[in-house]
């Protein structure tokens, strides 16, 4: 069987070549071929937000998407999706998705936008978003004032909450923003692909390790077709999602690594890394403004306090 | 079925619609429709199609087109236009073609401040079209022009093509933009070369402006500029604000709406009754264009889903060629795809094809970049499918139909192509103002 | 008697549906001039958001949406208008080749051929508009506003105004008092 699966990665992004290079044949393996897998990008079938009822209605099989993208369908994807300032590393919040009632919660999210015909399958983030910014952004205290773009409302919230003014500029505009100082600072990608597309050249001093975003993904696959699946087909999915969500984590945050110290040692670009004490502070603030989304609905609440339960167990906070 | 013959059966069924007339929105949207109820079914056919239907209204880029319809009609119904132009024909004099000319250089600073290529076809199609036909230039050469040198507006930078080209190949921006200027102005002279050397040959295409001003000595001409110097300050003040960082190129479009209004203030033609009637023309321009974009993106939708993309990469992999074949080859398939696909959907097919086979060659993915920028200027001019044309057949002066303007462009057509292969076959063309950077 | 009353009801038959098409050209009409005033907004709110930001440092979160939702109304409800006067673009090639009379018939083929592609493609937008209007939709972004929700029952509108003009249009060829085509101005 053939998977048609919609990603919310673009066609030349690091990860689609990836996955396609390295995933996509080990699907067809660990099912003796029973399974194959076609990736599509962003947008190629239908745009990203209609992912969930696209599915639901049969005309993708799955989809691997960026569930900030279904926000607005319902709160619980904000939280869900991206918790703003949240946690630490990538690996922590697919922890969070494997054991710690994450999918489960997805698949609560899931059912709510759609007549229960989509099976989440497995969820978590691969990589920690750099900020690039054209003027320096040191510390917690000098985000005061800075225009950044950040059109997704919790990011917006969380950064207006720490003193700058978000700004709301659509995705295709932001390089032009950067380059003639329109903003400050915008959210764009992992530091691998702000390299790629050039944003350093504009937008000199990267915060990396990210200050803010970390955007979560779900595996899905249409209830009709998983259901048709033998339990041992089921488990490989499921796994092989898993193993490649990890090994991509890694394998960016290998990249980004290296591509931040060739930047730093070269001087052209100041990569910037925030010290403990800020995104400690930034943290604090960014817990409030996740509170008060979370009256948005019952599901975004449920959704936050299972991630701050998560959290607390491993330690990111302390009550 | 194969998709071979599903591609056949869609381009046949594309093309009949278009011949016995049906708009050509409603064309890609009752194929589309169709394709998607009978692949798919009721239920998924349609979701398909109302989710990229629906999308279409999120593209906040196409707001910038109303903002340039309106600033051309205000230009063109305040008499701004006219003076442009009288202006322009008195300094050059008796130099035959010099409007032409001026036409052209006028489209490439319009392209300096636009990103996409309908809202400055539209603005030279009320303002120039009119005024060249009325100095006396030939239709067929007058609509070329503009066609032509209106679609530069996505090959010298900013350029939204060459964005979402960056995005879908993980190409610098920065450097596709610097790539993209020199070719950019190469087909400008091209053009330029072309409309000398054709009304060198007859000179009946571009009459010399016959009053008596045309002949004086250039020295006196310079005072007949005034017609010209507040078009250029609302010119000026539009990329000032884009090249300064005041705003974003569509918030640009709005203050250049704003800033065509104070300009007819000043010369004391706006009142509420021109204001209303540039705003009413604006409405039915861009109602038409909606509809056009509509369908074309649905039916990218459904002919993605049924594996056109799959279709064209297993054609490209089956050659056994050199290189540079290779990629002439895309280029000739990114031709034909343009007579009939939206150039989004065509981004959207061969780019994650062609790009990692294009860096398998070793070759440089922005001068591919850039080829295919100017590969998507012939797009725009080819018909069946040259968006360029129908943006200048919304505003073209009754008269002028979809056909004349079709034949209008062949020749400059011809003229993209040569400017393609100087590019293909001098890659130095391109990649020597990007390797400044570095 | 029978004959004569045929007549007479066909007569106001006839009479009805050319009021109808008066009725309807009049009504897309006056929704496409209105329809001027939301991209007047639609200007308006880009500039001055521009004002805002570069002149006060206040960029507002509002500006983009709402300068895009205005425009995309007015996009959408000027149909009427548009196809009341004929402008959607089409490629007119044959009409010199087949002459006058075949001609007319594609015209009705056009005619016939829009209405039923925009009604198939109404009843697939149907449902997606219903199920905004029992579950909101919103954009998710900062100014979260109910934008999605907006643009899908905005287009159900759309086509519904494209349908009554096309029926108007057809009640016209059938009259024989079709208007001229007005590209240009
Ligand atoms: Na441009
Ligand atoms: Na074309």
């Amino acid at each position: 069987e053939t998977l048609n699966i919609q990603t919310s990665f673009n066609a030349g992004d690091f990860s689609t070549q990836y996955l396609t290079e390295s995933w996509l044949p080990k699907i067809k393996e660990m099912t003796d071929g029973r399974i194959e897998i076609v990736l599509t990008p962003n947008g190629s079938v239908v745009p990203a937000r209609e992912t969930p009822e696209a599915v639901a209605a049969g005309v993708l099989d799955g989809d691997f998407t960026s569930v900030n993208y279904f926000a607005g369908l319902e709160p619980a994807y904000a939280i869900m999706g991206d918790l703003i300032s949240g946690y630490d590393t990538p690996e922590q919040m697919i922890g969070f998705c494997k054991d710690g009632g994450g999918e489960a919660m997805m698949q609560k999210a899931a059912d709510s936008v759609t007549g229960g015909e989509v099976q989440v399958v497995a969820c978590g983030p691969y990589s920690r978003e750099a900020l690039p910014a054209r003027t320096p952004i040191r510390s917690f205290e000098e985000l005061a004032g800075k225009k950044i773009r950040s059109p997704e409302g919790l990011a917006a919230a969380v950064f207006q909450a720490a003193g700058a003014s978000p700004v709301s500029i659509p995705f295709s505009e932001v390089f032009g923003a950067l380059e003639k100082g329109i903003v400050d600072a915008a959210d764009a990608s992992a530091y691998v692909n702000n390299d790629a597309t050039g944003l350093h050249d504009v937008a000199p001093y990267p915060l990396y390790p990210g200050i803010h975003s970390m955007p979560s993904m779900q595996f899905t696959i249409n209830k009709e077709n998983w259901e048709a699946m033998s339990a041992e087909d089921q488990t490989a999915l499921k796994t092989w999602w898993y193993d490649a969500m990890y090994a991509m984590a890694a394998e960016v945050t290998k990249l980004d690594k290296e591509l931040a110290a060739r930047d730093a040692a070269a001087g052209k670009i100041e990569v910037i890394d925030w010290p403990q004490e800020s995104r400690d502070k930034l943290r604090e603030v960014a817990r409030e403004q996740w509170q008060e989304y979370a009256t948005k609905s019952e599901l975004a609440q449920e959704a936050l306090d299972a991630n701050i339960k998560y959290m607390t167990e491993i330690g990111l906070f302390k009550n | 079925m194969g998709i071979e013959i599903i591609t056949l059966l869609i381009v046949l069924a594309l093309l009949a619609l278009m011949a016995v007339g049906v708009p050509l929105g409603v064309t890609t949207l009752t194929v589309s429709l169709a394709t998607a109820i009978l692949y798919f079914g009721e239920r998924a056919g349609f979701f398909i199609v109302a989710a990229n239907v629906s999308e279409v209204l999120h593209k906040y880029e196409l707001i910038a087109v109303p903002f340039f319809v309106f600033m051309a009609n205000v230009l063109e119904r305040s008499g701004i236009a006219k003076s442009l132009f009288d202006s322009m024909a008195i300094m050059g004099g008796r130099f035959r073609g010099s409007v032409g000319v001026q036409t052209c250089i006028v489209a490439v600073v319009l392209a300096a401040m636009s990103g996409i290529m309908g809202g400055e076809i539209v603005m030279l199609g009320l303002i120039a079209l009119p005024q060249m036909l009325r100095l006396g230039y030939d239709k067929h050469l007058s609509i070329g022009i503009i066609c032509a040198a209106g679609a530069l507006a996505t090959l010298i930078p900013p350029s939204v093509v060459l964005i979402i080209y960056g995005l879908a190949a993980q190409v610098s921006i920065t450097k596709l933009f610097a790539a993209s200027a020199v070719p950019g102005l190469i087909l400008a002279s091209l053009y330029i070369v072309y409309i000398l050397v054709r009304v060198r040959l007859n000179p009946s295409l571009a009459p010399i402006y016959d009053i008596p001003e045309t002949g004086l000595p250039f020295l006196q001409r310079l005072k007949f500029m005034k017609g010209v110097i507040l078009p250029a300050i609302l010119i000026g003040a539009v990329l000032g604000v884009i090249y300064s960082g005041i705003a974003t190129v569509t918030e640009a479009a709005a203050i250049g709406a704003v800033g065509a209004l104070v300009v007819a203030a000043l010369r004391g033609e706006l009142n509420w009754r021109m204001a209303r009637d540039a705003m009413r023309q604006t409405v039915l321009t861009v109602g038409s264009i909606i509809w056009l974009v509509l369908g074309a993106v649905s039916l990218i939708g459904i002919y993605n889903r049924i594996g056109g993309g799959e279709f064209l990469r297993g054609l490209l992999t089956g050659l056994d060629v050199a290189p540079l074949t290779v990629i002439i080859v895309m280029m000739l398939i990114v031709m034909v795809l343009g007579t009939f696909l939206e150039w989004i959907a065509i981004i959207f097919i061969t780019v994650p094809i062609f790009a990692p086979v294009v860096i398998d060659l070793g070759f440089d993915p922005v001068w591919f970049g850039v080829l295919f920028a100017m590969n998507i200027q012939i797009y725009y001019l080819s018909p069946p499918f040259g968006p360029a044309c129908f943006f200048l057949k919304s505003v073209a002066p009754k008269g002028i139909e979809l056909q004349d303007i079709f034949v209008a462009v062949l020749p400059f057509i011809a003229l993209q192509a040569l400017g393609l292969f100087l590019v293909l076959f001098i890659p130095e063309l391109a990649l020597w103002l990007p390797s400044m950077l570095d | 008697m029978a004959r004569r009353l045929l007549l007479l009801s066909g007569g106001i038959m006839k009479n009805l549906l050319a009021r109808y098409a008066e009725g309807m050209d009049r009504f897309s009409v006056f929704i496409g001039q209105g329809c001027s005033i939301l991209f007047f907004a639609c200007i308006a709110i880009s500039a001055a958001e521009v004002v805002m930001r570069y002149g006060f440092d206040a960029p507002t979160v509002w500006s983009t949406e709402t300068a895009m939702t205005l425009c995309a109304a007015a996009w959408v409800l000027s149909v009427g208008f548009v196809t009341e006067r004929n402008r959607h673009i089409s490629i007119t090639m044959l009409e010199l080749v087949v002459g006058e009379r075949i001609w007319r018939i594609f015209r009705l083929a056009q005619l016939v051929i829009a209405f039923g592609a925009v009604l198939v493609l109404t009843m697939a937008l149907w449902k997606p508009a219903m199920k905004v209007l029992s579950r909101t939709e919103y954009s998710g972004t900062a100014f979260n506003s109910i934008q999605p929700t907006i643009f899908k029952v905005l287009i159900v509108v759309g086509c519904v105004l494209y349908l009554a003009q096309l029926i108007a249009n057809i009640i016209r060829w059938f009259q024989r008092t079709e208007k001229a085509s007005s590209s240009g101005h």
